[in-house]
């Protein structure tokens, strides 16, 4: 137990002096931290402005879509984030009005084309400014034909290079549509603010839990993250495996191809070797999931005291209010512990394993090639198995022993059945006990093996025969 | 003589049907000096790796250090294999303290010995480093203090002066005199005889897995015939009359080579020469070297080996 240690030391401590390890660390909270700021911070300021055109030959709707482009700038301005701090206050600060600036601008039509030009004309002479890309290019013209209006064939021409971004085309189209809507209700002598009204008119709706204790059935949002926050640990536990299996395979192809595995073997046993380099990943392992699970807990421990402390609680403020209250009060966390282990366990025996099969870290990614066709299957489904946890594809995939911890992790917050529970701990624990003496036995043969990895047939043979090292 | 601390009876090792080791019995006695050789391919790599535990045999049986395998005796056991590799990032005393705690040694001693090792061997300036750092005879250096970093009983050395300079290879010499006058044994294979002949007290010589000759270099020498380099002005042939004498050739003229039977006293010849009135002007007799010996033993299963 001692050797097995002091491997698992050695290899903690060496992994740990990586540039790697510590770049994984830092960038997780990093990536977190911009993806939830960024979207914002584009909106604000990285989309351009669009300019557009207008040219109506019926006068009539022109006045219309520049009101509903300036509308469209205000509202968006309100939207803004907040800047926060610290200091309750009564109202929250909005950035300045020239900070957030409208999507879209109206630009009058070049001197030279104002006037009552053919629209055929007019088009034909905007064409290359439209198709331009300098500084004094056109994002769109929207030409109205002659006789434009309801029940006439005449279509709006709405030309624009730029097929991606259709939020000016759709603002051009509701606003002409409630137009269009508007002049017929009175054609045909309707109240178009009772037509509103009706309109706005929603049924109310309760979400009650039968599971839950009476008197409280009422679904918050706790409830939903109950349902949710598995999904959440599934990440985690996949990305730690995916953050070790390099690990795990590259520390195995050190000692072959340095020929340091001889030294080893003749100090310590096989299986001390390999339980030693389990137990360090796994040690490097942890200490990153706990950075990354303490930063996400951090950032909503504080969001939620800022929450508290501002009047109104935002909706990230209650959400991080939930995750806590979650996180510190239930069953989760060890059925997590415990899926965990397995599932890294798991996995990281195959990948030791493949690892001692290879010489060079080049072989060890053409196998690695299958190996993550299996741990993207998870991921893939993920998104089903909280919709119906206690289904029949959950189920299944419940009692395959790879994926047991995955969808497992993703039920345990819906109360499966217990049976079940049991009989697919048992599974995957006798998997796993099984796994880790099949790759104890290829890896004792496999680490002192030079030239090509081995075939698929000839592994089989290692495993049911009588082949010694 | 003295204790066996090594015995192996009929080992033979076999891959699937081609036999690497075959047959394969010896003993290493206490507190010797003991050489492996052999050609490319003659099974001394196979071998040590049995000896070690590391590969298991077909059949046959080892006995080390009183134990049935090495595994039992790990800790008394030094090895440095065939092919030399450190860990690239750690730093030299490093890998010379975490070899010798797996072997037992505890963690603080492990780091006191380290750093008295590299300093008696030259290489204290070097134990901050890290080993990719180092030179490559630095390197090798390093990895043969991590194999006897625990004071082992018994050392077992895998081709330990291949790649390192004649400088170097004087100075693991001394190294491994060094163990052996603090008594312990030391097996080492090569396929340089000079090594073999200066440092071994025995020696076994491996061919195509099988053992073609053991014993003490003297014993090695005996093998081969002694010759006697003459020359003379005129013929020598009548020299082909005296007893003892296996063949006569005249390599230039006035240059000529004598092989004795085994067991002739070359001193016979000039006796020979004098009585038959052989006018000599140069007499040498030579001992056959430790290399003349290897490739007349193995050369042909080498040339065989290698085509």
């Amino acid at each position: 137990m001692r050797r097995t240690l002091l491997i698992a030391q050695r290899e903690f401590l060496e992994n740990v002096k990586t540039k790697g390890f510590w770049l994984g660390i830092l960038l997780f909270p990093v990536l977190i931290g911009v993806s939830a700021l960024l979207p914002a911070f584009l909106a604000r300021k990285a989309t351009p402005v669009r300019t557009f055109v207008v040219a109506d030959a019926t006068g009539l709707y022109e006045p219309l879509i520049v009101a509903a482009a300036e509308a469209d700038g205000r509202r968006a301005r309100e939207r803004a984030p907040a800047t926060s701090t610290n200091v309750p206050s009564e109202s929250t600060v909005r950035p300045p009005a020239d900070e957030v600036h409208s999507r879209f601008r109206r630009v009058p039509l070049p001197p030279e084309l104002a006037g009552n030009l053919e629209p055929g004309i007019l088009e034909a002479r905007l064409r290359p400014r439209l198709a331009e890309n300098g500084t004094n290019a056109l994002f769109a013209a929207v030409i109205v034909p002659r006789g434009f209006g309801p029940g006439s064939t005449n279509a709006l021409h709405f030309w624009c290079a730029n097929q991606a971004d259709g939020s000016l085309r759709d603002l051009v189209e509701r606003t002409l549509t409630a137009e269009f809507r508007r002049q017929e209700y009175a054609r045909l002598g309707l109240d178009a603010s009772v037509i509103q009204r009706t309109e706005a008119l929603r049924i109310p709706i309760a979400d009650l839990n039968p599971t839950k204790a009476a008197g409280s059935e009422r679904v918050g949002l706790a409830d939903q993250l109950t349902q949710w926050a598995p999904s959440l640990f599934v990440y985690l536990l996949w990305v730690a495996i995916f953050a070790v299996s390099q690990m795990l395979l590259n520390s195995v192809i050190e000692e072959k191809s340095n020929r340091l595995i001889e030294v080893m073997l003749s100090s310590v046993t096989p299986t001390q070797f390999m339980m030693g380099k389990l137990i360090g990943i796994a040690a490097v392992g942890m200490v990153m999931l706990s950075a990354w699970l303490g930063s996400m807990f951090g950032v909503a421990l504080w969001q939620t005291q800022s929450a508290a402390q501002a009047a109104a609680g935002s909706g990230a403020g209650e959400i991080a209010q939930a995750l806590v209250s979650l996180l510190r009060g239930s069953w989760l966390l060890p059925a997590f512990a415990f899926y965990f282990a397995c599932g890294y366990v798991l996995y990281a025996g195959v990948f030791l394993t493949l690892g001692s099969l290879c010489n060079t870290i080049k072989e060890a990614q053409n196998l690695m090639g299958p190996m993550m066709l299996v741990l993207m299957v998870p991921l893939f489904l993920m998104p089903f198995i909280p919709r119906d946890p206690n289904g029949p594809l959950a189920s299944f995939l419940s009692w395959i022993p790879p994926y047991t911890p995955f969808v497992m992790m993703n039920r345990v917050a819906a109360h499966p059945p217990v049976w079940q529970v049991i009989g697919t701990s048992i599974t995957l624990l006798s998997f796993i006990v099984l796994l880790l003496w099949a790759c104890g036995r290829i890896f004792r043969l496999g680490i002192l093996r030079t030239g090509q990895p081995p075939k698929f047939r000839e592994l089989l043979r290692w495993l049911v025969g009588k082949d010694h090292p | 003589m003295a204790l066996a601390v090594l015995e192996l009876k009929q080992v033979s090792k076999f891959y699937g049907d081609y036999p690497a080791v075959q047959d394969l019995s010896f003993s290493v006695p206490a507190g010797c000096l003991f050489g492996f050789l052999g050609p490319n391919g003659a099974g001394k790599t196979t071998s040590l790796r049995m000896i070690l535990d590391i590969l298991r045999p077909t059949s046959g049986s080892i006995t080390i250090l009183g134990a049935d395998s090495a595994a039992r005796v790990r800790d008394r056991l030094g090895y440095l294999p065939e092919e030399k590799g450190l860990y690239k990032k750690m730093k030299a005393w490093a890998v010379i303290a975490y070899f010798a705690t797996l072997k037992g040694v505890p963690t603080a001693a492990a780091k006191k010995r380290a750093h008295a090792l590299l300093e008696r061997h030259g290489l204290g300036q070097f134990a901050e480093a890290r080993t990719e750092a180092l030179s490559k005879g630095m390197a090798q250096k390093v990895q043969v203090l991590a194999s006897i970093a625990h004071d082992p009983e018994l050392v077992i050395l895998d081709e330990p002066f291949s790649g390192l300079d004649p400088v170097n290879q004087g100075v693991l010499e001394e190294l491994v005199l060094d163990l052996k006058a603090r008594g312990r044994t030391v097996i080492f294979s090569t396929h340089v005889m000079q090594h073999a002949e200066r440092l071994c007290d025995h020696l076994l010589v491996m061919a195509r897995g099988r053992k073609c000759f053991e014993g003490s270099v003297d014993d090695a020498r005996r093998l081969l015939a002694p010759r006697v380099q003459l020359r003379a002005r005129g013929d020598l042939a009548p020299l082909r009359t005296l007893p003892g004498i296996d063949a006569l050739s005249e390599l230039t003229p006035g240059e000529w080579e004598v092989r004795l039977r085994p067991g002739t006293d070359p001193q016979s010849v000039l006796a020979g020469c004098f009585t038959l009135g052989l006018p000599l002007t140069s007499f040498e007799a030579t001992r056959p070297s430790l290399h003349d010996v290897f490739v007349h033993l193995v050369g042909a299963e080498a040339r065989e080996a290698g085509r």
